[in-house]
């Protein structure tokens, strides 16, 4: 990490000195400026009127005509909407987890009753521990072996190699079917007796690596991880691909006139520019690991076991199976707390970099 | 250019901060409603906004029996195969017999029946629930009992068609909750068999019917697959569920019913023993399971029975559905059963009923199909086609073919039933989640200490 920091601090100026070159040099990114500037003239337009109003109606006109008010209809009915459904669900969720909400009588919303008591349980809960330690498994393995191994597979169809658009397709296909479907198939996969790993592995006489996959708790969560990465790093290749057809040429060959190794190239060079993508990809990567609870409820119903279970399964297992009403709610939370730390961040950084 | 670029870009800032602060807003503001309001409002369920508006006008006038009847909706999740054929004749048969009520199935699929108890959960809390749907009697009920949500059908049900004399002591158990009846059983599907591949056992020199108890079963098994290219016992561990059944099975069998009854009330301490040692049975069993246990469903597990590739099997009768559909795999011939060693004259009792709510949108037409479901006619179209035996021991057994009559028989002649515990029959919702949970623990590893500790927290 600290490594990391170390290489991006020395290429900061020269990161400068590339956006610089780029608006000079590439046709296309100053076409969309030209572009960019058209657009803007048409909203100095509206600007104009805007200034010319209020020296003779007066303020009120103004405030109706400003950007402001103008744009409501746009905006405003989905914000209700999304602040309602989504947001105001979420609030109500957190007012359950607050509550001893539990069997088939409605809560009483007292707000002299409320306490944290949902949350000491959970952190007392040795099955709420393994459900966490599961999911961060699931999150940080998912994630990096995703993005590491579409960054492989971005940088090889970038080579201009034949087929590359049937490649790409092949690549993100597994990404536009199901978890439902997925995980039907890989468990037929993983069957130990006639499942095509363990076939595969006994014709090549690899009988020692023959596994009761996903019966074995010591390779159970192993072996969703590897079928949620086999079905995202067609993603992480797609973002990856585009952020590397951004980098001008210039940039590979400016490093190969220096003599720069191709190893060298792309860590030093390359995977530098690549920070935007690894963040936007990381992101979607790992908010969908924690969903991922569709697969493994669809691979193993709704109690996956100590060794892959993870917090969602396990707030639907309490919520809906035992009736625990504010202890799932209380699970949710905390699901929700690590999906919004997940996020933040990215949110924050866009922000400072003024791009949001 | 710039310019113009900056002035848009701080606008365009504010606006986001204003958006965050009036999202945060929205939160409390929904957060608070959400507490505060009342929760009728909320609920927009297919279905129930017809129920409710009919329930408006009618409520008052449900004095008369001859006048309008409500439409009576029934929930269930019998939406495929044998079970969708069931309630097909059910809903025939009440026609038939009260053509003047309009009947709603409102059936949600899936999970087995876990989609419908989330839906019907939902229903209660917002007290719209529908006029009966499919449950689990005994426990399962309980928390609607403990909600004062269910009604007492003791008399205006249970004492018409001569129920209360045609169910025996374990069926009408489970319809009283609490002490009183509420709600209707209408099919047994029964726990404690063993399912064998006649031809896998002959040629393994192994009768059934000599295993005496379920700690003998192992050495059978062992001859099974001495003799045999069969595995001795089919079974899917990739849900915990089969394997929860097994070795409430194992219990009943080895340690007798007083101690599965100890254990369903939650002296899970005072049996340590009799836990322990069944469950290290069950561990045992896993040597004789087919390789594959943990990657396939309980169908795919008695396919291996059909194809002679396994000689036992355990499963609730329904497994019986699937020979039955499989030309050439003909009962005494081809399969047989016993009861589950050690379990000879018990009957351990998984049932479908239907409960009355309190509430109800349709209270006269509810009525009327809950003393039909308690009837003859309704349980014997029902249950032949379900491939389970009807609670009523009077009910003949003509349309039930020769394995169902011979449950039936034994059903009538058994000395004591027993309640499912892993089908929520003997323990309540949150502990049968906990027991869940162990057996899961249980089924990764086959740890009887671990599992044993889970077992005994279950029923705090």
């Amino acid at each position: 990490m600290q490594r990391l920091r170390d290489v991006l601090r020395r290429l900061s100026p020269r990161r400068g000195a590339d956006s610089g070159d780029r608006e000079l040099r590439a046709d296309g990114s100053e076409q969309t400026d030209r572009l960019r500037g058209s657009s803007e003239l048409r909203s100095d337009g509206g600007v104009a009127t805007a200034e010319e109003t209020p020296t003779e109606t007066g303020r009120w006109q103004s405030l109706l005509s400003s950007d402001f008010v103008q744009s409501i209809p746009f905006w405003l009915p989905p914000f209700l909407l999304m602040g309602f459904f989504v947001y105001g669900a979420i609030g109500w969720n957190l007012v359950i987890s607050l509550t001893d909400f539990e069997g088939l009588l409605l809560p009483e919303y007292t707000v002299s009753e409320f306490d944290l008591e949902m949350y000491r349980r959970a952190l007392s809960d040795p099955s709420f521990w393994t459900a966490a330690q599961n999911t961060l498994v699931l999150l940080v393995a998912f994630t990096a072996v995703c993005l590491l191994f579409g960054l492989l597979l971005a940088i090889l169809v970038d080579q201009e190699i034949r087929f590359e658009n049937t490649l790409r397709t092949i690549y993100l296909l597994p990404m536009s079917l199901s978890f439902v479907v997925t995980a039907k198939f890989w468990a037929w996969m993983y069957n130990p007796q006639i499942g095509m790993i363990n076939v595969t592995l006994r014709q090549l006489g690899l009988d020692f690596l023959t596994l009761q996959w996903i019966s074995n708790p010591d390779t159970k969560l192993a072996a969703v991880i590897f079928a949620l990465i086999w079905q995202f790093s067609g993603y992480a290749m797609v973002v990856y691909l585009a952020g590397l057809r951004a980098i001008p040429t210039a940039h590979y060959e400016a490093a190969k006139v220096d003599g720069a190794s191709t190893a060298k190239m792309y860590w030093r060079v390359i995977l530098p520019q690549l920070r935007a993508s690894t963040m936007s990809a990381a992101v979607v990567l790992m908010v969908f690991a924690l969903k991922a609870f569709d697969f493994l409820y669809v691979m193993f119903g709704n109690n996956p076991g100590p060794a892959a279970d993870i917090l969602a399964t396990m707030m639907f297992r309490e919520a809906f199976g035992s009736n625990n009403w504010a202890y799932g709610s209380a699970i949710a939370i905390v699901l929700f707390g690590m999906a919004l730390a997940v996020v933040a961040p990215y949110l924050y950084s866009e922000y400072r970099r003024g791009e949001l | 250019m710039t310019d113009a670029n900056e002035g848009s870009d701080v606008s365009r800032r504010d606006y986001l901060k204003v958006a965050g602060a009036g999202t945060i807003g929205v939160t409390g503001l929904a957060g608070c409603m959400g507490g505060g309001g009342d929760s009728e409002g909320t609920t927009t369920d297919s279905g129930s906004d017809e129920t409710t508006e009919s329930s408006d006008g009618d409520s008052d006038s449900t004095t008369e029996e001859d006048s309008n009847y409500e439409t009576l909706e029934v929930q269930h999740w019998w939406t495929g195969g044998d079970g969708a054929k069931a309630a097909e004749a059910l809903f025939a048969g009440f026609e038939e017999a009260h053509p003047d009520i309009e009947v709603n199935q409102n059936p949600v699929a899936g999970g087995g029946g876990q989609n419908l108890k989330t839906v019907i959960k939902k229903r209660v809390l917002n007290n719209n629930p529908p006029s009966t749907w499919q449950a689990w009697p005994g426990a399962h009920l309980q928390p609607f009992v403990e909600a004062d949500k269910l009604k007492d059908i003791g008399d205006s049900v249970w004492s018409k068609n001569g129920m209360k004399d045609a169910y025996l002591e374990g069926p009408k158990d489970a319809a009283k909750p609490d002490g009183k009846f509420v709600t209707v059983p209408i099919n047994i599907h029964r726990l404690n068999n063993l399912f064998y591949n006649k031809k896998v056992v002959e040629e393994a020199g192994v009768d059934p019917s000599s295993i005496e108890k379920p700690s003998d079963l192992t050495a059978a098994m062992k001859k099974v697959e001495e003799n045999t290219d069969a595995v001795g016992m089919a079974n899917q561990t990739k849900s915990a569920w089969s394997t929860a059944q097994l070795w409430a099975q194992v219990l009943l069998g080895e340690h007798g019913t007083e101690t599965y009854r100890a254990f369903t009330e939650g002296k899970v301490e005072a049996n340590k023993e009799a836990v322990k040692n069944s469950l290290s049975i069950v561990k045992e069993y896993t040597e004789y399971f087919n390789d594959d246990a943990g990657s396939i469903s309980w169908t795919e597990a008695n396919k291996k029975v059909i194809n002679g590739e396994a000689a036992f099997f355990h499963q609730g009768d329904w497994a019986a559905g699937m020979y039955r559909g499989q030309d050439g795999f003909e009962f005494e011939s081809e399969w047989g059963q016993v009861p589950f060693p050690g379990t000879q004259g018990v009957y351990a009792l998984n049932m479908d009923s239907f409960p009355m709510p309190k509430n109800n949108p349709s209270p006269e037409a509810a009525k009327k199909f809950l003393q039909y479901v308690g009837s003859v006619d309704a349980q014997e179209r029902f249950n032949p086609k379900k491939g389970s035996i009807p609670p009523r021991t009077d009910v003949p057994k003509d349309k039930f073919g020769p394995f169902l009559s011979r449950q039936m028989d034994d059903f009538a002649n058994s000395d004591v039933q027993v309640k499912s515990i892993q089908h929520g029959l003997a323990i309540p919702p949150g502990a049968k989640s906990n027991f869940g949970d162990a057996m899961s623990t249980f089924t990764s590893g086959w740890n009887v200490d671990k599992t044993y500790k889970q077992l005994k927290q279950a029923f705090n």
